[in-house]
């Protein structure tokens, strides 16, 4: 069963007198527990399609529905529900908050929202196991590495239990070896959580690895490939 | 928590931001208290003068000195319900005029039935209330403080001046009582009885006729009373009609005095309306400015926390609550500050009788209610700046 349907989502941007179709029709399925990579050049729309997979912008027409709930219908205050309760976002530059120590930051999330979890913290120690940075708790973002402190923002993707989980060029600031280590921790989550994943990459190597890539160029969709043979991610280095 | 960690990243922001409201605060807060300790002073004036009829010597007349009969001709006027002599004396006779938010120290002799008709009550700290002997004294709180006198103590009356010629005259009095502090005129008073008045006021009079007065026939004042709970106007009406009836004399009309003291209090109020708009200006433009610094700096954070969930009250509510928390430290300090200056200058004055400032609860809930409001509209422009920011722009800022 498809988690997420995408409807002839379309959007439109007026720059001045032009109107930049960012994206212009898209269609698509996404199964519950699938890993999809999403890819295409700078200016082919994956970032407008994560916003909009992502309920951070409103689509120009079209829908997107996740689990069976049909997203251009909420009010704002609605959207701002299903994004803390239904979705988790990665983002390339962590974004992180530097006044919170690594603990709180994973917990940020259920600071807004009615939690689902029941015991947060918890569920944010046993995430943090999970991505290796159990000694690290008590550290503010400044005191960690970019690797750590996308792991930490893993960890904070996840603290809802969401359906999806959007990545945006989640490994663009780290190095190969981090990248690896960071997308073998994200496939580790997808298959133990069983949460989809839509990462946004320019990075060809990591997109592949994915269970399925779909294929951008000027806001349409070229290609919707599984890849029947991801390679296998490097293993997670925790702790 | 978080509030005070974001604070702490920027100290030098923090610190100049709240420095400013510092100054304001603590504006207010000194200003305020004189204000509140003039205020004080004219409330007594107003309750007192407001309650009872002064009557002196008419117009024109150099000196104020009455027949004592006067005030049996006064008890018959229509309305009056009581009327009592009254002496007042300079306590420290030849001390310079400085400019001075305080009553100067004074001798009063009166009849200790008087007070069951003042609205102005007076009690004892220790000791007797009122004098009831010839050469007993009560000391005002004040004038106990300036001279360091308690019970059992003596202190010569008036104070001899440091240049005092050879023929000048005084007495020495016992404390009987110190009154407690009523913030207005009573803590200046040095209380005697009548006949110790009447001695005062032959020792004040010109050598050349001192002898061949009789003091003990001659009042300085006149204060008469309705019955308890006589409305200003009627007092007016009852004053009015002392003047028609008893000749020589003349009674003040209580709502003139009344709004007299009240014309003076209004240049307080005025220097405490400028202190506060002090403190907005200063204060208020400074958290303005450090608020929209941080909205700027922190896009990307507000986005984030749009991203998972926030609503626009959940962001407008955390930067309020850093504005306000800001508008209360600041209030804090400054009120803190403003409260040991003035209780330090109030000690520094306390043996001159140079008491300035009143910090009352009233005033304290004002400045830093004033803080914290200040702190919470300066923070509004900037919050809701920062709560209806479009998360997408938000998490694509570049700081």
């Amino acid at each position: 069963m498809a988690n997420i349907e995408l409807v002839e989502l379309t959007k439109h941007y007026k720059q001045g007198k032009t109107v930049v179709r960012a994206l212009d029709g898209v269609t698509l399925s996404i199964t519950a527990g699938e890993f999809v990579s999403v890819v295409g050049r700078s200016g082919s729309g994956k970032t407008t399609l994560l916003d909009l997979v992502g309920l951070l912008l409103r689509p120009t027409s079209g829908r997107v529905v996740i689990d069976g709930v049909d997203t251009s219908t909420l009010k704002d205050g609605q959207r701002a529900d299903t994004r803390g309760q239904r979705l988790g976002f990665i983002f390339q530059e962590y974004n992180l908050l530097p006044a919170l120590n690594v603990m709180e930051n994973v917990l940020l999330p259920l600071r807004y929202v009615k939690s689902r979890v029941g015991d947060g913290k918890a569920r944010a120690r046993e995430l943090l196991e999970v991505v290796g940075l159990t000694e690290r708790i008590r550290h503010r973002p400044d005191e960690l590495s970019g690797g750590e402190q996308q792991r930490v923002a893993i960890a904070r993707s996840l603290i809802n239990r969401p359906a999806l989980v959007l990545g945006d060029e989640p490994t663009g600031a780290v190095d190969s070896q981090t990248s690896m280590e960071l997308l073998a921790l994200m496939r580790k989550m997808n298959q133990e959580e069983n949460v989809t994943f839509m990462i946004v990459s320019h990075d060809l190597e990591l997109a592949s690895r994915a269970d399925r890539m779909i294929r951008l160029k000027d806001g349409r969709v070229i290609s919707d490939e599984p890849l029947t043979q991801p390679r296998e991610a490097e293993p997670a280095v925790a702790g | 928590m978080e509030i005070f960690r974001n604070l702490a990243r920027r100290k030098l922001r923090s610190v100049l931001t709240i420095s400013g409201i510092v100054i304001g605060i603590f504006a207010l807060t000194t200003m305020g208290a004189m204000a509140e300790h003039f205020n004080a002073l004219i409330d007594g004036g107003v309750k007192y003068f407001g309650s009872s009829i002064q009557v002196g010597a008419p117009d024109g007349q150099q000196g104020s000195l009455l027949p004592l009969s006067k005030v049996d001709e006064v008890k018959k006027v229509d309305g009056v319900a009581a009327a009592f002599p009254g002496y007042s004396f300079s306590a420290k006779p030849g001390d310079v005029a400085t400019v001075s938010f305080n009553v100067p120290d004074q001798i009063v002799a009166g009849d200790p039935g008087e007070d069951r008709y003042s609205v102005l009550q007076i009690t004892a700290a220790r000791g007797s209330k009122l004098p009831e002997t010839r050469g007993d004294v009560v000391l005002g709180s004040s004038m106990a403080n300036e001279f360091k006198k308690n019970v059992g103590d003596s202190i010569s009356l008036p104070v001899r001046p440091r240049d005092a010629k050879p023929d000048f005259v005084n007495h020495p009095f016992k404390v009987v009582g110190i009154l407690n502090p009523t913030r207005t005129a009573p803590d200046n008073f040095a209380y005697i009885t009548i006949p110790d008045g009447q001695m005062l006021l032959k020792d004040s009079l010109p050598a050349a006729i001192r002898d061949r007065i009789d003091v003990s026939t001659i009042t300085m004042s006149i204060t008469a009373y309705g019955k308890p709970g006589t409305p200003l106007s009627e007092l007016d009406r009852i004053a009015d009609r002392i003047n028609r009836q008893v000749p020589g004399i003349k009674a003040l009309r209580p709502s003139d005095l009344v709004n007299s003291f009240k014309s003076g209090g209004a240049i307080f109020t005025a220097i405490t309306t400028g202190a506060a708009v002090l403190a907005l200006v200063v204060g208020g433009l400074s958290v303005v400015n450090t608020m929209i610094m941080a909205v700027t700096e922190r896009f990307r954070e507000i986005g984030l926390k749009k991203a998972v969930g926030a609503h626009t009250y959940h962001v407008l509510r955390e930067y309020l609550a850093e504005a306000v928390l800001i508008g209360f430290l600041g209030g804090a300090i400054g009120y803190l500050a403003g409260l040991g200056l003035t209780t330090l200058l109030n000690t520094l004055g306390k043996s001159s009788n140079f008491e300035l400032f009143l910090v009352t609860p009233a005033l304290t809930a004002l400045a830093l209610g004033f803080a914290v409001a200040l702190g919470a509209l300066a923070g509004v422009i900037p919050a809701l700046r920062a709560a209806r920011l479009d998360p997408v722009t938000a998490l694509r800022t570049t700081n």
